[in-house]
Protein backbone atom coordinates (compact mmCIF):
# COMPACT_ATOMS: atom_id res chain seq x y z
CA UNK A 1 0.00 0.00 0.00
CA UNK A 2 1.08 3.66 -0.77
CA UNK A 3 1.60 5.47 2.14
CA UNK A 4 1.00 9.11 0.75
CA UNK A 5 -0.42 9.73 -2.74
CA UNK A 6 -0.74 13.07 -4.28
CA UNK A 7 -3.01 13.97 -7.14
CA UNK A 8 -3.55 17.21 -8.68
CA UNK A 9 -6.57 17.46 -10.76
CA UNK A 10 -8.30 21.01 -11.32
CA UNK A 11 -11.53 18.84 -11.68
CA UNK A 12 -12.83 18.47 -7.66
CA UNK A 13 -15.64 15.81 -8.47
CA UNK A 14 -12.71 13.67 -9.69
CA UNK A 15 -10.77 14.19 -6.39
CA UNK A 16 -13.89 12.20 -4.86
CA UNK A 17 -13.74 9.68 -7.32
CA UNK A 18 -10.43 8.61 -6.97
CA UNK A 19 -9.77 8.88 -3.43
CA UNK A 20 -12.66 6.80 -3.40
CA UNK A 21 -11.26 4.33 -5.66
CA UNK A 22 -8.18 4.12 -3.68
CA UNK A 23 -9.46 3.89 -0.74
CA UNK A 24 -11.72 0.70 -1.90
CA UNK A 25 -8.63 -0.47 -3.76
CA UNK A 26 -7.21 -0.55 -0.22
CA UNK A 27 -4.09 2.23 -2.44
CA UNK A 28 -2.84 4.65 -0.43
CA UNK A 29 -3.22 5.37 3.73
CA UNK A 30 -3.25 9.31 3.26
CA UNK A 31 -4.39 11.09 -0.42
CA UNK A 32 -3.54 14.80 -0.74
CA UNK A 33 -5.50 16.51 -3.70
CA UNK A 34 -4.76 19.84 -5.29
CA UNK A 35 -6.27 21.48 -7.79
CA UNK A 36 -3.14 23.62 -9.16
CA UNK A 37 -0.20 22.54 -9.89
CA UNK A 38 1.40 26.01 -8.60
CA UNK A 39 0.01 24.99 -5.27
CA UNK A 40 2.02 21.56 -5.43
CA UNK A 41 4.92 23.51 -6.86
CA UNK A 42 5.13 25.36 -3.65
CA UNK A 43 5.20 22.37 -1.65
CA UNK A 44 8.27 20.61 -3.64
CA UNK A 45 9.92 23.90 -3.46
CA UNK A 46 9.28 23.50 0.39
CA UNK A 47 9.99 20.01 0.78
CA UNK A 48 13.45 20.42 -1.31
CA UNK A 49 16.11 19.53 -0.68
CA UNK A 50 15.36 18.90 3.08
CA UNK A 51 12.09 16.98 3.26
CA UNK A 52 12.30 17.32 7.61
CA UNK A 53 8.65 16.23 8.13
CA UNK A 54 8.67 13.72 5.60
CA UNK A 55 5.40 15.06 3.58
CA UNK A 56 6.98 14.63 0.77
CA UNK A 57 4.63 12.26 -1.49
CA UNK A 58 5.12 8.74 -2.36
CA UNK A 59 3.44 8.77 -5.44
CA UNK A 60 2.39 11.46 -7.86
CA UNK A 61 -0.84 11.77 -10.11
CA UNK A 62 -0.96 14.81 -12.19
CA UNK A 63 -3.54 15.78 -14.83
CA UNK A 64 -2.33 17.02 -18.14
CA UNK A 65 -4.08 20.05 -18.20
CA UNK A 66 -4.56 22.16 -14.87
CA UNK A 67 -7.24 24.59 -15.78
CA UNK A 68 -5.92 27.74 -13.61
CA UNK A 69 -2.66 26.45 -13.13
CA UNK A 70 0.78 28.36 -15.03
CA UNK A 71 2.15 25.12 -15.53
CA UNK A 72 0.64 21.66 -17.70
CA UNK A 73 0.93 18.37 -15.83
CA UNK A 74 4.39 18.14 -18.02
CA UNK A 75 5.89 20.74 -17.04
CA UNK A 76 4.68 20.19 -13.31
CA UNK A 77 6.61 16.32 -13.86
CA UNK A 78 9.61 17.73 -15.74
CA UNK A 79 10.23 20.11 -12.33
CA UNK A 80 9.67 17.32 -9.80
CA UNK A 81 12.30 15.48 -11.44
CA UNK A 82 14.34 17.86 -12.69
CA UNK A 83 14.20 20.65 -10.19
CA UNK A 84 13.27 18.99 -7.03
CA UNK A 85 15.02 16.08 -7.12
CA UNK A 86 13.20 13.06 -8.50
CA UNK A 87 12.07 11.63 -5.49
CA UNK A 88 8.79 10.37 -6.17
CA UNK A 89 7.03 7.98 -8.11
CA UNK A 90 5.34 9.95 -10.72
CA UNK A 91 2.70 10.16 -13.90
CA UNK A 92 -0.26 11.52 -15.72
CA UNK A 93 -3.67 10.83 -15.09
CA UNK A 94 -5.82 12.08 -18.35
CA UNK A 95 -8.73 11.85 -20.56
CA UNK A 96 -6.16 12.35 -23.26
CA UNK A 97 -4.79 9.61 -25.43
CA UNK A 98 -2.52 11.74 -27.62
CA UNK A 99 0.47 9.99 -28.62
CA UNK A 100 2.79 13.67 -29.01
CA UNK A 101 1.27 14.21 -25.39
CA UNK A 102 2.28 10.65 -24.01
CA UNK A 103 6.04 10.84 -25.53
CA UNK A 104 6.82 14.17 -24.01
CA UNK A 105 5.79 12.79 -20.50
CA UNK A 106 8.08 10.13 -21.01
CA UNK A 107 10.60 12.29 -22.40
CA UNK A 108 10.37 14.29 -19.12
CA UNK A 109 10.55 11.26 -16.75
CA UNK A 110 7.19 10.25 -16.26
CA UNK A 111 6.66 6.73 -15.25
CA UNK A 112 3.33 5.49 -16.26
CA UNK A 113 -0.07 7.40 -18.27
CA UNK A 114 -3.47 6.27 -16.90
CA UNK A 115 -6.38 7.34 -18.92
CA UNK A 116 -9.23 9.19 -16.90
CA UNK A 117 -12.49 7.53 -17.78
CA UNK A 118 -15.92 6.48 -15.33
CA UNK A 119 -14.20 3.02 -15.15
CA UNK A 120 -11.21 3.98 -13.42
CA UNK A 121 -10.61 1.45 -11.38
CA UNK A 122 -8.99 -1.66 -13.22
CA UNK A 123 -6.66 1.00 -14.46
CA UNK A 124 -5.84 1.75 -10.70
CA UNK A 125 -5.47 -1.95 -9.74
CA UNK A 126 -3.03 -2.64 -12.41
CA UNK A 127 -0.97 0.32 -11.70
CA UNK A 128 -0.77 -1.50 -8.20
CA UNK A 129 0.50 -4.19 -9.28
CA UNK A 130 3.24 -2.70 -10.98
CA UNK A 131 4.11 -0.09 -8.69
CA UNK A 132 7.04 -2.01 -7.18
CA UNK A 133 8.70 -1.88 -10.22
CA UNK A 134 7.50 2.26 -10.43
CA UNK A 135 9.61 2.55 -6.92
CA UNK A 136 12.75 0.60 -7.70
CA UNK A 137 12.39 2.19 -11.32
CA UNK A 138 12.79 -1.55 -13.08
CA UNK A 139 9.39 -1.18 -15.01
CA UNK A 140 9.66 0.78 -18.32
CA UNK A 141 7.19 3.43 -19.03
CA UNK A 142 3.73 2.67 -19.51
CA UNK A 143 -0.27 3.59 -20.56
CA UNK A 144 -2.94 2.25 -18.75
CA UNK A 145 -5.75 1.89 -21.32
CA UNK B 1 -0.85 -0.65 12.66
CA UNK B 2 -2.34 0.81 15.82
CA UNK B 3 -3.20 -1.48 18.48
CA UNK B 4 -5.26 0.19 21.03
CA UNK B 5 -5.82 0.23 24.55
CA UNK B 6 -8.45 -1.69 26.37
CA UNK B 7 -10.17 1.62 27.42
CA UNK B 8 -10.38 3.18 23.97
CA UNK B 9 -11.70 -0.45 22.46
CA UNK B 10 -14.35 -0.70 24.73
CA UNK B 11 -15.47 3.10 24.59
CA UNK B 12 -15.44 2.19 20.50
CA UNK B 13 -17.59 -1.01 20.82
CA UNK B 14 -20.16 0.95 23.36
CA UNK B 15 -20.32 3.98 20.62
CA UNK B 16 -21.32 1.74 18.11
CA UNK B 17 -23.65 -0.06 20.06
CA UNK B 18 -25.33 2.40 21.68
CA UNK B 19 -25.40 5.04 18.70
CA UNK B 20 -24.57 3.42 16.13
CA UNK B 21 -21.47 5.64 15.58
CA UNK B 22 -18.43 3.68 13.65
CA UNK B 23 -14.69 4.41 13.07
CA UNK B 24 -14.17 5.34 8.85
CA UNK B 25 -12.07 6.73 6.70
CA UNK B 26 -8.31 5.64 6.09
CA UNK B 27 -7.51 5.78 9.57
CA UNK B 28 -9.57 2.42 9.80
CA UNK B 29 -6.43 0.70 7.81
CA UNK B 30 -4.55 1.34 10.39
CA UNK B 31 -6.53 -0.05 13.38
CA UNK B 32 -5.28 -3.57 14.25
CA UNK B 33 -7.58 -5.94 16.65
CA UNK B 34 -5.49 -7.40 19.68
CA UNK B 35 -5.01 -11.27 19.45
CA UNK B 36 -8.12 -13.76 19.87
CA UNK B 37 -9.71 -10.47 20.37
CA UNK B 38 -12.61 -12.33 17.92
CA UNK B 39 -15.41 -8.76 19.34
CA UNK B 40 -13.09 -6.32 18.09
CA UNK B 41 -12.40 -7.99 15.18
CA UNK B 42 -16.38 -8.23 13.98
CA UNK B 43 -16.54 -4.32 15.01
CA UNK B 44 -13.98 -3.57 12.63
CA UNK B 45 -15.23 -5.55 9.84
CA UNK B 46 -18.49 -3.86 10.28
CA UNK B 47 -16.70 -0.80 10.40
CA UNK B 48 -14.88 -1.45 7.09
CA UNK B 49 -18.09 -3.01 5.41
CA UNK B 50 -20.14 0.66 5.97
CA UNK B 51 -17.08 2.26 5.07
CA UNK B 52 -16.61 0.65 1.92
CA UNK B 53 -20.58 0.90 1.29
CA UNK B 54 -20.50 4.65 2.05
CA UNK B 55 -17.69 5.22 -0.47
CA UNK B 56 -18.96 3.24 -3.20
CA UNK B 57 -22.31 4.93 -2.94
CA UNK B 58 -20.53 8.25 -2.52
CA UNK B 59 -17.87 7.28 -5.66
CA UNK B 60 -21.34 5.89 -7.58
CA UNK B 61 -22.78 9.73 -7.08
CA UNK B 62 -19.89 11.51 -8.23
CA UNK B 63 -19.50 9.59 -11.28
CA UNK B 64 -22.76 10.34 -11.99
CA UNK B 65 -22.33 13.82 -11.40
CA UNK B 66 -19.23 13.89 -13.63
CA UNK B 67 -21.35 11.68 -16.35
CA UNK B 68 -24.18 14.24 -16.16
CA UNK B 69 -21.44 17.01 -16.54
CA UNK B 70 -20.01 15.64 -19.67
CA UNK B 71 -23.70 15.06 -21.13
CA UNK B 72 -24.16 19.21 -20.21
CA UNK B 73 -21.08 19.90 -21.83
CA UNK B 74 -21.60 17.91 -24.66
CA UNK B 75 -25.26 19.23 -25.06
CA UNK B 76 -23.98 23.23 -24.33
CA UNK B 77 -21.41 22.29 -27.14
CA UNK B 78 -24.14 21.17 -29.70
CA UNK B 79 -26.40 24.31 -28.57
CA UNK B 80 -23.52 25.98 -29.36
CA UNK B 81 -22.89 24.69 -32.67
CA UNK B 82 -26.81 24.91 -33.46
CA UNK B 83 -26.82 28.37 -32.28
CA UNK B 84 -24.05 29.49 -34.85
CA UNK B 85 -25.68 27.16 -37.85
CA UNK B 86 -28.88 28.99 -36.93
CA UNK B 87 -26.88 32.41 -37.12
CA UNK B 88 -25.43 31.30 -40.34
CA UNK B 89 -28.67 30.48 -41.82
CA UNK B 90 -30.28 33.52 -40.66
CA UNK B 91 -27.79 35.36 -42.55
CA UNK B 92 -28.21 33.70 -45.89
CA UNK B 93 -32.14 33.99 -45.30
CA UNK B 94 -31.26 37.57 -45.10
CA UNK B 95 -29.43 38.01 -47.92
CA UNK B 96 -31.50 35.67 -50.02
CA UNK B 97 -34.41 38.55 -48.90
CA UNK B 98 -32.17 41.46 -49.54
CA UNK B 99 -31.48 39.32 -53.11
CA UNK B 100 -35.04 38.90 -54.19
CA UNK B 101 -36.27 42.08 -52.87
CA UNK B 102 -33.08 43.58 -55.43
CA UNK B 103 -34.52 41.32 -58.26
CA UNK B 104 -38.46 41.95 -57.59
CA UNK B 105 -37.63 45.77 -58.00
CA UNK B 106 -35.66 45.13 -61.41
CA UNK B 107 -38.79 42.77 -62.12
CA UNK B 108 -40.77 46.37 -61.05
CA UNK B 109 -38.45 48.53 -63.16
CA UNK B 110 -38.80 46.26 -66.45
CA UNK B 111 -42.47 46.30 -66.05
CA UNK B 112 -42.88 50.02 -66.23
CA UNK B 113 -40.26 50.51 -68.84
CA UNK B 114 -42.74 47.63 -70.80
CA UNK B 115 -45.63 49.81 -69.79
CA UNK B 116 -44.14 53.00 -71.20
CA UNK B 117 -42.73 51.11 -74.23
CA UNK B 118 -46.40 50.25 -74.96
CA UNK B 119 -47.92 53.47 -73.91
CA UNK B 120 -45.24 55.16 -76.51
CA UNK B 121 -45.71 53.06 -78.81
CA UNK B 122 -49.81 53.82 -78.89
CA UNK B 123 -48.54 57.28 -78.58
CA UNK B 124 -47.27 56.56 -82.00
CA UNK B 125 -49.33 54.73 -83.45
CA UNK B 126 -52.65 57.41 -82.48
CA UNK B 127 -50.19 60.13 -83.73
CA UNK B 128 -49.04 59.17 -86.88
CA UNK B 129 -53.10 58.04 -87.85
CA UNK B 130 -54.17 61.46 -86.62
CA UNK B 131 -51.58 63.15 -89.08
CA UNK B 132 -52.84 60.63 -91.25
CA UNK B 133 -56.24 62.04 -91.14
CA UNK B 134 -54.95 65.23 -90.95
CA UNK B 135 -52.78 65.67 -94.51
CA UNK B 136 -55.04 63.50 -96.27
CA UNK B 137 -58.06 65.72 -94.92
CA UNK B 138 -55.90 68.49 -95.74
CA UNK B 139 -54.83 67.01 -99.62
CA UNK B 140 -58.25 65.90 -100.46
CA UNK B 141 -59.74 69.26 -99.77
CA UNK B 142 -56.81 71.28 -101.40
CA UNK B 143 -57.03 68.88 -104.69
CA UNK B 144 -61.17 69.82 -104.59
CA UNK B 145 -60.60 73.30 -104.15
CA UNK B 146 -57.88 73.28 -107.38
CA UNK B 147 -60.70 71.15 -109.15
CA UNK B 148 -63.15 73.53 -108.80
CA UNK B 149 -60.47 77.14 -109.72
CA UNK B 150 -59.53 74.59 -113.01
CA UNK B 151 -63.61 73.96 -114.04
CA UNK B 152 -64.45 77.07 -113.62
CA UNK B 153 -66.81 76.43 -110.76
CA UNK B 154 -68.39 78.67 -107.66
CA UNK B 155 -65.43 78.77 -105.40
CA UNK B 156 -66.90 80.88 -102.66
CA UNK B 157 -68.15 77.56 -100.26
CA UNK B 158 -65.17 75.57 -101.67
CA UNK B 159 -62.97 78.51 -100.86
CA UNK B 160 -63.96 79.23 -97.09
CA UNK B 161 -64.60 75.68 -96.35
CA UNK B 162 -60.68 74.69 -97.64
CA UNK B 163 -59.53 77.93 -95.57
CA UNK B 164 -61.89 76.43 -92.27
CA UNK B 165 -60.97 73.12 -92.85
CA UNK B 166 -57.01 74.13 -92.87
CA UNK B 167 -57.18 76.38 -90.01
CA UNK B 168 -59.17 73.42 -87.68
CA UNK B 169 -56.72 70.88 -89.19
CA UNK B 170 -53.39 72.90 -88.30
CA UNK B 171 -55.20 74.12 -84.94
CA UNK B 172 -55.63 69.93 -84.58
CA UNK B 173 -52.14 69.14 -85.48
CA UNK B 174 -50.71 71.43 -83.28
CA UNK B 175 -52.95 70.31 -80.29
CA UNK B 176 -51.78 66.45 -80.91
CA UNK B 177 -48.02 67.80 -81.05
CA UNK B 178 -49.05 69.43 -77.70
CA UNK B 179 -50.40 66.60 -75.99
CA UNK B 180 -47.59 64.37 -76.92
CA UNK B 181 -44.96 66.63 -75.61
CA UNK B 182 -46.76 67.27 -72.40
CA UNK B 183 -47.25 63.14 -72.19
CA UNK B 184 -43.76 62.76 -72.91
CA UNK B 185 -43.03 65.10 -70.19
CA UNK B 186 -44.66 63.52 -67.93
CA UNK B 187 -44.07 60.31 -68.11
CA UNK B 188 -40.33 61.02 -67.79
CA UNK B 189 -41.04 62.80 -64.67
Amino acid sequence: MINTLMLIDDENLFHLVFEDACSLLDMALSIEALDSSDEADSKFKEWFPDDINQERPECVFVDLNIIGSSMDGIEMIRKVNEDYGNGCVIGIISSSEDEEEIEKAKAVGAQFWIIKSDDIEPRLEEFMEDYDGYVNKTNPFKVYR
Amino acid sequence: MIEITEHTRNVLLEVAKKKKIYVEGNFLKLLKAPPGDKEFETYLRICKEKDTANRRKRMDVAKDVQRQNKDLLIAAEENEQLTQDLQVALAEAESAKTEAEKLRDDAMEDLELLQQKTQFELVGTIVRIALGVIVGVGIFTTLMYGLAIITGQDTQIIGSTWSNMFGILLTNAFSIVGTIMGVKYATEK
